[in-house]
């Protein structure tokens, strides 16, 4: 077969989910709904930035919040104070909370282990806290209001359905660059980081180098994720940033799994999923979210898509090496 | 000809104690040089402070004839020093062939952006590194070549060894540092090693070798040299070492020990 071919039919599965996506508000008709999947976005958005650092690189950064935080008051600055279009102000957003990874980065990745990872937090704190004293430019606790929603190239989006379609393209784009990304040189280089620092530096790779670029990617994603969920709520304050929201990330990230691309989403799903679809147990329904997560901690550890290769490709139609065993090369003791 | 390495008076200390001191010894381009002496001899700290794991706490290190200590162990990888670990170093969940990748990379010239975007120059780029990865995974003959997908924690204790010495290579090293790569190898596993390396050597590729098998170390050294309690106590040719009789007496206890 020709392997332009086999490359699509790999990819059938990824496709028809991608299809099925595609066709579902045609279904879905009902906002509340829409409204759900759109959260189920954003927050695959944010676990999947996560990931790069949590995940792959192996850092754990509890703070992750503080970029999306920064990523939202950033849009609604640009687009109301700065008049930017909004495809501008939300790539602006995506740098201005890249610039602050670089800020935070650069100074903690110095600390090692635990100590950067209460740095994190402690950033998380700071933006909150600054969100919410500095009056003057964030309007504190009363939040910023009236954000308009997305124009993109003359086009309002207003509905649910709109929404939905912008939310599914920033997810995809995200799953594709992070896919390639990852794939190249630069995810080799922070996975041979998680798994041996030394030896990756051995290895020649610069680790400080390529630690510092996944915090400025992670925040960038988070960012525009931020830049999103402004824009959709229309109503943004410092609250939507605190450190609880860093934490659920993190709860994504052990539900479903990190170091792969589907273990984010599936956390972020069904973690945006369990308290709406619990709702008629009102308050008690947060018992099955914390249930859910201490049976995954004793049943499977490392979350539903565990560290290990998942992905959406059809495995039949991979490549084969060719293996050629010419002395009975697998019989011979020291390959067992 | 220049000596590729220049070792000059290099000490290391903990605390009161001299790991290495005052050690001075050159390599010359394509020399096999064996680094041999009692454990805690010193000799794995050598190797940590030639590739800038931990620096020396005096003396200079010289490689192509610019000072490399005070280098990160990255910098000095990419100058052209390769080396593997006493306990093997590997990057478990990573498959066999990403392992090497690894070892290569460096070269590559990708960024993030075009590597988001999978431009044709990141295609080309890695393809090229691949076929470069299975090429130095062909030296080893078909113990790592059929297991390219497999996760390096899947493999057994030789050819993990075998997998780290794969993916020091694939730097290109103009130096390439060996620490024990023969430990816990049948003989017939070891045969293999020696074979490896005089096809090296073959290449032109300069090693130095820490090695305690004798029998390894008498057949692939063109020079030896000898520590003991953090000193350089003889170097030399294989045959002249094996007679010496400061290193017996350091390796078998010396006479004058006994009543």
């Amino acid at each position: 077969m020709h392997r332009v071919q086999r490359e699509f039919l790999a990819h059938i599965p990824a496709l028809a989910i991608l299809l099925v996506l595609t066709a579902l508000p045609l279904v879905v008709t009902n906002t509340y709904h829409l409204q759900v999947l759109i959260f189920v976005g954003i927050y695959s958005l944010l676990a999947l930035s996560l990931n790069l650092l949590n995940g792959y690189i192996g850092l754990l950064s509890i703070g992750h919040a503080a970029f999306y935080g920064i990523g939202a008051y950033a849009s609604a600055k640009f687009t109301m104070e700065m008049k930017i279009p909004f495809l501008a102000a939300m790539l602006g957003s995506g740098l201005t909370a890249g610039a602050f990874g670089y800020l935070i980065a650069k100074p903690t990745l110095r600390l090692s282990g635990i100590y950067m990872t209460l740095a994190t937090l402690g950033f998380n704190l700071i933006i909150w806290l600054i969100l919410l004293n500095w009056m003057d430019f964030t309007n504190g606790p009363l939040g910023i209001m009236s954000i308009p929603p997305p124009r993109i190239f003359g086009y309002m989006i207003d509905t649910r359905a709109g929404y939905y379609y912008l939310i599914l393209f920033l997810v995809v784009a995200t799953l594709l660059s992070m896919h390639c990304l990852l794939d190249s040189r630069f995810g080799r280089a922070l996975t041979a980081i998680r798994e041996d620092e030394t030896a990756a530096e051995t290895a020649g790779v610069n680790t400080t180098r390529y630690k510092i670029q996944a915090f400025v990617l992670a925040a960038f994603y988070a960012g525009i994720a931020g830049s999103f969920y402004a824009h959709f709520i229309s109503y943004i304050s410092p609250d939507s940033f605190y450190i609880f929201e860093s934490f659920i990330l993190l709860a994504m990230l052990a539900l479903g799994g990190q170091g792969n691309l589907l273990g984010p989403v599936a956390g972020a799903a069904i973690l945006v999923l369990i308290p709406e679809v619990f709702r008629f147990l009102q308050e008690y329904r947060m018992f099955i979210y914390g249930g859910v997560l201490i049976l995954m901690m004793l049943v499977r550890r490392e979350g539903l898509f565990g560290r290990d290769r998942y992905s959406l490709r059809w495995r039949r139609f991979d490549e084969k090496e060719t293996v050629v065993y010419e002395r009975g090369d697998k019989f011979l003791p020291s390959d067992h | 000809m220049a000596p590729l390495l220049e070792i000059t008076g290099v000490t290391r200390t903990f605390g009161g104690l001299f790991a290495l001191s005052e050690v001075s010894f050159d390599i010359h381009p394509g020399e096999i040089v064996s680094l041999i002496g009692p454990n805690g001899a010193g000799k794995t700290t050598l190797f940590n402070c030639i590739t800038g794991t931990l620096p020396p706490s005096s003396g200079s290190i010289r490689f192509k004839g610019t000072d490399i200590v005070g280098k990160k162990p990255h910098e000095i990888t990419r100058k052209g020093i390769g080396r593997t670990f006493q306990h093997v170093r590997l990057f478990n969940r990573m498959t066999i062939l990403k392992n090497v990748m690894v070892g290569a990379d460096y070269n590559g010239s990708a960024g993030i952006l075009s590597a988001m975007f999978r431009l044709p120059r990141v295609r080309r780029e890695e393809a090229a590194n691949r076929a470069h990865c299975l090429e130095i995974l062909g030296l080893f003959g078909e113990r790592l070549l059929p297991r390219l997908d497999q996760h390096a924690d899947m493999l057994s204790y030789a050819n993990r060894r075998r997998l780290e010495i794969a993916r020091a290579l694939a730097a290109s090293p103009s130096l390439l540092l060996l620490d024990e790569p023969t430990a816990g190898m049948n003989p017939a596993e070891t045969q293999g090693i020696v074979e490896l390396i005089h096809q090296l050597r073959d290449q032109g590729q300069t090693i130095l070798i820490i090695e305690h098998k004798m029998k390894v170390v008498m057949t692939v050294s063109d020079r030896i040299v000898v520590l003991d309690h953090g000193e350089k106590i003889a170097e030399g040719p294989p045959r002249e070492i094996a007679r010496d009789e400061t290193v017996i007496e350091a390796y078998m206890g010396g006479r004058k020990y006994r009543a």
